[in-house]
């Protein structure tokens, strides 16, 4: 067993075990996008943020790669760790407005607004669909491609994979997928597909099953309508280029 | 090869090679790195073994084609052992003259090496000051090397540490031996080798699979250290690892390069090759049972690969990108088997630790940061190249003493080392110490050793925005921070780089940067930010001023600077649209252009500093700049100034309120020019009998003969000025006092003519004038005041003005000029200086006076001591430092000195006007108030002596602010950048004429008409030479005023004769 504390407890777990799991097991709420504890552990999304050593020599790590080691010292709620966090929340929120996981989580962490330029992407690259089809469904069908801004997922040279077998299972575990829900739409106030559970991205995405539950996130996104933004979005792409 | 079996035989086979007698003949040693083959080295060579071979010389020359030797600045170059004569930047046809010369035993004293703007040749490498300061232990052997002959390496006691390695194979010593010599990891981030090799011994308790991986994956921008080792000798590096394998039990190692270095590539395969030949790779290693392969792995160009953990992705062919440590590499690496990663720095810094021992190789450097370091030393500065230097060695060292300072005299801002991920130290912090704890407390990084040097042309938003381009992209992406991250600090940079950037942007980039810096996932994204983080720690004013006044003191943001000859003029002049004008010959126009800006066109025309020249795009892109002063001289010669009928503003009959000017300079008559255009009633006051300030009285007539002065000032003044000479402030008025006669505000503009002490014994005799009086009596009252033999003392304008004036009054023998530092840092415009030179001054440089002689009260010598330049001051030039019993004397009738001047406020500070610790005025710099309300200051009054144009810029602004205060309105308001908004048609050149084109140079009165007489030197330009100039501009205008819908039309030429109107 490995001895250490978290926030001030002293805590005893077995070797190997992350301080993400450590804090979550004791009850330390730590917030995370791109984990699951089904899947290995990835750092993407540098939500889990937490302080280990001493300061002055204490630095930040992600709690979901990290594994416990003896006489460790975290603290999962500091100053340091919430001014970061609040700064990856307001990324998020710059780039994925329309995701309710981002919203919530910004209410949550009580960030008011955004200072970038607004941009409606449809991926925060967390990786869990790529794992998700790696590890659990043995597929390896899809996996990211290129690097910096022009990193992708999608399937090798973007030809249908033999190896996808439809699961469906990436779309189930993503936390931000636009394809989810279009959001309220000209002619109607809701898409309606959270009504019916048939979600209109099955139509991009042909005969995927889809283990959608219904959300509401249409009816919280008011203000930031999809059809409205993707006008606004083309309309000012050449400016950004 | 001879395949070797043993110890004993590797020993006598090093034995063999070492004892062969040094051969006697001279040998050519030619550089063909990368960099000596890109500046031509290949042909070099070429002709050098031609030549050898007809004329018949193999027995008397050897030639060793090597790697490179650091100084690619002097690329292609030759150097001739044994003497060590160096050939720089030779062209084929100098090599059979050097072949020849060598061959006879003698030098070619022409083309041996010679820094810029020097005479003397040096005749040894060793005493060029590139090398001098240098230690060269790693980069050393790459002049001794020919690459691909492992036997130069042996001879070059190669392969010794690997016969002590492989006699005593227990890896404790090694590692002890490599702990103890305190070498710290050269790819950057300085953890003790010796500490990693021990650990990666006792991981995996030697039972598994280690591997040793070459971190040769150097990517950063201008860094090229990695690369010409592995060029320039690879069995260092080859014996570094093998001595590393040993060391941690390593049976496989990689060399990861960059396929992006072919060369290194080759010359590394080639070693592997021989060494497997000769059996010092392989399977049982000379027969001790030891096994150690290495492998080649090509990089495909991405940047993060350097990072260890997305190496070994890398290396096991996935995509590369790092992943959280722990576990380090040294538990868990390629294959999840424990690896070890060095750098080709490190690595090749072993066989000297094992060769000479620990503690020999300890001596260099300071303790915690020991031997020597390899800088790419690029970007402004004098002598790229790479130099090797010991830890502990300053940033100045480097920069001034090896890198030979600015180019051209510029002045360095900053150098920024460690690449992409490093930070920016400016100037003032040269002093610092090279080592890793010295440059990361600055907030820079060591890094692989890329020093990046930025002079004053180099914009540091610019530089930021830069390498957050780089690292937008090469970031891998897998953590959010570093991709998201680096790409927002590119947008808030791009705003701010654009004119669009707020205070918010500024606080918004810190506080992302710090985020970024703590969150990210590898030490890209840790290190990412520092760029950002260092130029806004040492350079926020930068930031501040493209924020806040729209400017980029660079030149460099497109967006703020629009034509950099408008930017550059403190008045706004269009320089470019009135040389468009001139091209196409409409002069009237080109004459509205510049009177639009300038109430005194004729005045500049002729002694104004030009700083649009300075920053004349046709100049900084290395050719001449255009003669823009000479054209607007020949603009306002040959129009007729009734042609502009200034802008009256109507006050709708309202009556404004009158206003008080003190002092009849250029800024006083300025603001009262643009005050009277707006209606108000304008009273001049000047202490003097006539207006004109130093444009009267310090500038002698043969720069700006009187009556052009004069006509210039009688038009300004028209009927809402009214003019009162002889009227002194503090004498005959007061600030108080003209409030209380119902001006409504003042504007004081009384200039500097109070001149500055020498502090010398011996300062009043006789003879011995400030130069500001000696001009004075001149110009005013034609008193002519020096006589005999005259010093001059100084290196300014009015130094310079003293100089010549005096050279033309009668009884004058002889005049010398006296400065204490070096010609380059005159701050007097070059062309004077020249002239002087050319009428008869004489130039003393290096002296300080330290006393002054006199006989009867009356000055009769001058004690001078000699200067040498030391250490680089704030201001960027070599502070002159006396050498002592240097000192000499030198007779002189008349002394005139001219070490500054200071403005007289002891009157203005009784009248509750605040006066700063410089004794100049203090004021609000953007809107010229003082601290009383309605009093505004401007001109050398405020900025101490400075040039002309700044003093009419002053003027100008004052007026604005006047009106602004008189109106009620806010007196700061938002500033734009002021960009080229008028599109006149360019004109066309063909090829030939663009080929011959030239800076047009005026012509000048001849030397003796000169000397005898105060008739103007300089004459107009010509129409053919005006009009030739006026078409070699570049237009920067254009990028910003080409009309839309013209853009099609624009392929058509319009010939200049055809001329029709913009």
């Amino acid at each position: 067993m490995i001895n250490l504390k978290i926030n001030g407890l002293d805590v005893s777990v077995e070797e190997g075990t992350t301080i993400l799991e450590a804090a979550r097991f004791i009850g330390f709420p730590i917030p995370t996008l791109c984990h699951n504890d089904g899947l290995s552990p990835y750092g993407a999304c540098r939500l889990c943020l937490v302080e280990i050593g001493e300061p002055p020599r204490s630095k930040l790590v992600t709690s979901c790669t990290y594994p416990v080691e003896e006489g460790l010292i975290v603290r999962t709620d500091t100053e340091r760790v919430i001014r970061t966090r609040k700064m990856v929340i307001e990324l998020l929120l710059a780039s994925s407005p329309m995701s309710k996981t981002i919203q919530d989580l910004a209410s949550k962490y009580d960030v008011h607004q955004q200072r970038f330029k607004q941009e409606f992407e449809e991926c925060i690259m967390c990786g869990l669909c790529t794992r998700m089809c790696e590890e659990q469904m043995m597929a390896k069908a899809i996996g990211f491609r290129g690097r910096g801004q022009n990193r992708s997922i999608g399937t090798p040279f973007d030809i249908t994979s033999e190896e996808c077998r439809r699961c469906g299972a990436c779309m189930y575990i993503c936390p931000i997928c636009m394809a989810r829900c279009q959001g309220p739409q000209e002619e109607s106030p809701l898409c309606n597909a959270c009504l019916n559970l048939s979600p209109p991205c099955v139509e991009t995405y042909g005969q995927k099953m889809c283990y959608m539950d219904p959300c509401v996130a249409c009816e919280l996104a008011g203000p930031y309508r999809k059809d409205k933004q993707r006008k606004e979005k083309e309309e000012s792409a050449p400016v950004a280029r | 090869m001879q395949k070797l079996s043993s110890v004993d035989e590797l020993k006598n086979f090093r034995r063999l090679i070492l004892d062969e007698p040094e051969e006697e003949k001279p040998c050519l040693v030619i550089c063909a790195g990368t960099g000596g083959q890109a500046s031509g080295s290949n042909d070099i060579i070429r002709v050098v073994k031609r030549e050898i071979l007809e004329k018949n010389l193999q027995e008397e020359l050897s030639l060793r084609i090597t790697g490179c030797q650091g100084f690619c600045e002097m690329d292609p170059f030759i150097l001739v052992e044994p003497e060590l004569n160096l050939y720089t930047r030779l062209k084929m046809e100098d090599v059979p003259r050097i072949i020849d010369a060598v061959a006879e035993g003698r030098v070619v004293e022409d083309l041996l090496y010679r820094p810029a703007g020097e005479n003397k040749p040096y005749h040894c490498q060793k005493d060029i000051p590139f090398f001098k300061k240098q230690t060269r232990t790693i980069l050393g052997s790459n002049q001794k090397v020919d690459p691909i002959r492992t036997y130069d390496y042996i001879r070059r006691d190669g392969y010794a540490a690997l016969e002590k390695v492989l006699s005593n194979p227990e890896p404790t010593w090694i590692i002890e031996e490599v702990k103890r010599s305190g070498l710290r990891g050269r790819g950057g981030a300085g953890f003790p080798t010796g500490k990693k090799w021990e650990l990666a011994r006792a991981s995996g308790n030697g039972a598994t699979q280690k591997y040793l991986v070459c971190n040769a994956d150097e990517g950063d921008p201008g860094a090229y250290m990695d690369r010409s080792l592995l060029e320039g000798n690879p069995h260092a590096i080859i014996e570094g690892m093998l001595i590393g394998g040993i060391a941690i039990g390593a049976t496989k190692g990689f060399i990861y390069v960059r396929s992006e270095y072919p060369l290194a590539i080759k010359h590394t395969l080639i070693a592997l090759r021989q060494l497997r030949e000769m059996g010092l790779l392989g399977k049982n290693i000379l027969g001790t049972g030891i096994d150690f392969e290495i492998e080649i792995v090509r990089g495909a160009g991405a940047f993060v690969c350097g990072e260890e953990t997305a190496l070994i992705r890398s290396i096991e062919g996935l995509m590369g990108e790092p992943r959280q440590r722990p576990p380090y590499p040294i538990q868990k690496g390629i294959h999840g088997k424990p690896t070890v990663i060095n750098n080709v720095e490190t690595l090749a810094n072993i066989p000297v630790i094992i060769r000479e021992g620990a503690d020999e190789y300890a001596k260099i450097g300071v303790p915690g940061n020991t031997g020597t370091k390899i800088f790419s030393l690029v970007g402004k500065i004098r002598n790229t190249g790479l130099v090797e230097v010991p830890m502990g060695i300053t940033l100045g060292e480097i920069v001034y003493d090896i890198g030979g300072g600015g180019i051209g005299g510029a002045k360095i801002k900053a150098v920024q080392t460690g690449g992409p991920s490093g930070g920016c130290i400016p100037a003032s912090r040269f002093d610092l110490p090279v080592d890793y704890d010295s440059l990361t407390e600055a907030g820079s990084i060591m890094g692989s050793g890329g020093m990046i040097v930025m002079d004053e042309n180099t914009c540091m938003v610019d530089v930021a925005k830069y390498f957050m381009n780089f690292l937008k992209d090469e970031s891998c992406g897998k953590c959010y921070t570093c991709r998201k991250g680096t790409q927002r600090m590119y947008e808030l940079l791009d705003d701010i780089s654009k004119g669009k950037g707020t205070l918010a942007h500024l606080d918004l980039l810190e506080e992302l940067a710090i985020a970024v810096k703590e969150s990210s996932m590898c030490g890209l994204g840790q290190t990412a930010p520092n760029p950002v983080l260092s130029t806004l720690r040492y350079f926020r004013d930068e930031y501040e001023e493209h924020i806040l006044q729209k400017r980029c003191r660079a030149f460099v943001c497109k967006d703020l600077v629009g034509a950099p000859c408008q930017s550059a003029c403190p008045l706004d002049t269009e320089a470019w649209r009135y040389v468009a004008h001139i091209a196409r010959g409409e002069y009237e126009d080109a004459y509205r252009v510049i009177r639009e800006a300038n109430p005194f066109p004729s005045v500049c025309a002729r002694v104004c500093s030009h700083p649009c020249e300075d920053k004349c795009r046709s100049g900084t892109l290395g050719g001449q700049p255009i003669a823009i002063r000479a054209l607007k001289r020949f603009i306002t010669d040959r129009v007729d100034p009734s042609v502009y009928e200034p802008k009256r503003i109507s006050t709708n009959g309202k009556e404004m309120p009158p206003v008080a000017v003190v002092g009849a300079g250029p800024a006083g008559l300025t603001a009262a020019h643009y005050l009277s255009l707006h209606g108000y009633k304008v009273t001049v006051f000047e202490a003097d009998r006539e207006p004109g300030g130093m444009l009267v009285s310090a500038i002698p007539p043969y720069r700006l003969p009187h009556d052009v002065l004069r006509r210039e000032i009688e038009a300004l003044i028209d009927e809402n000025i009214s003019l009162k000479c002889n009227q002194v402030l503090g004498r005959d008025f007061s600030v108080d006092s003209l409030l209380g006669d119902g001006f409504k505000s003042v504007f004081l503009a009384i200039g500097a003519h109070k001149s500055r002490h020498l502090n010398v014994e011996g300062e009043d005799s006789e003879g011995v004038f400030p130069a500001i009086d000696f001009l004075k009596a001149f110009n005013m009252r034609n008193e002519k005041l020096a006589r005999g033999r005259v010093g001059v003392i100084g290196g300014g304008n009015s130094a310079v003005d003293a100089a010549r004036v005096a050279l033309r009054q009668d009884g004058v023998e002889s005049v010398t000029l006296l400065y204490r530092r070096t010609r380059r840092e005159m701050p007097a415009l070059s062309d004077e200086v020249d002239a002087a030179i050319e009428e008869g001054v004489k130039l003393e440089t290096l002296v300080s006076p330290s006393a002054i002689h006199q006989e009867a009260g009356r000055v009769t010598a001058v004690d001078f001591i000699r200067n040498r330049l030391g250490d680089v001051d704030s201001s960027g030039r070599r502070r002159p430092v006396p050498i002592e019993g240097s000192e000499f004397t030198l007779p002189f009738d008349t002394l005139i000195v001219t070490i500054g001047e200071i403005p007289d406020t002891d009157s203005v500070s009784g009248m509750g006007v605040e006066v700063n610790a410089r004794g100049t005025l203090a004021v609000d710099e953007e809107t010229l108030s003082t601290n009383r309300p309605g009093v505004f200051a401007g001109g050398d009054v405020v900025t101490g002596p400075n040039t002309v144009v700044e003093a009419i810029a002053a003027g100008k602004k004052a007026a604005v602010m006047i009106d602004r205060y008189l109106r009620g309105e806010e007196l700061k308001q938002p500033v734009q950048a002021k960009l080229p908004e008028v599109y006149v048609e360019p004109v066309m050149l063909d090829e030939e004429e663009l080929a011959a084109a030239e800076r047009a140079e005026p012509p000048a009165i001849s030397v003796e008409q000169r000397t005898h007489s105060f008739d103007e030197v300089e004459m107009p330009l010509s129409v053919e030479a005006a009009t030739s100039e006026a078409r070699r501009c570049l237009r920067c205008d254009l990028e910003f005023t080409q009309p839309k819908e013209e853009k099609t039309s624009v392929e058509v030429p319009v010939s200049a004769d055809k001329g029709g109107s913009a």
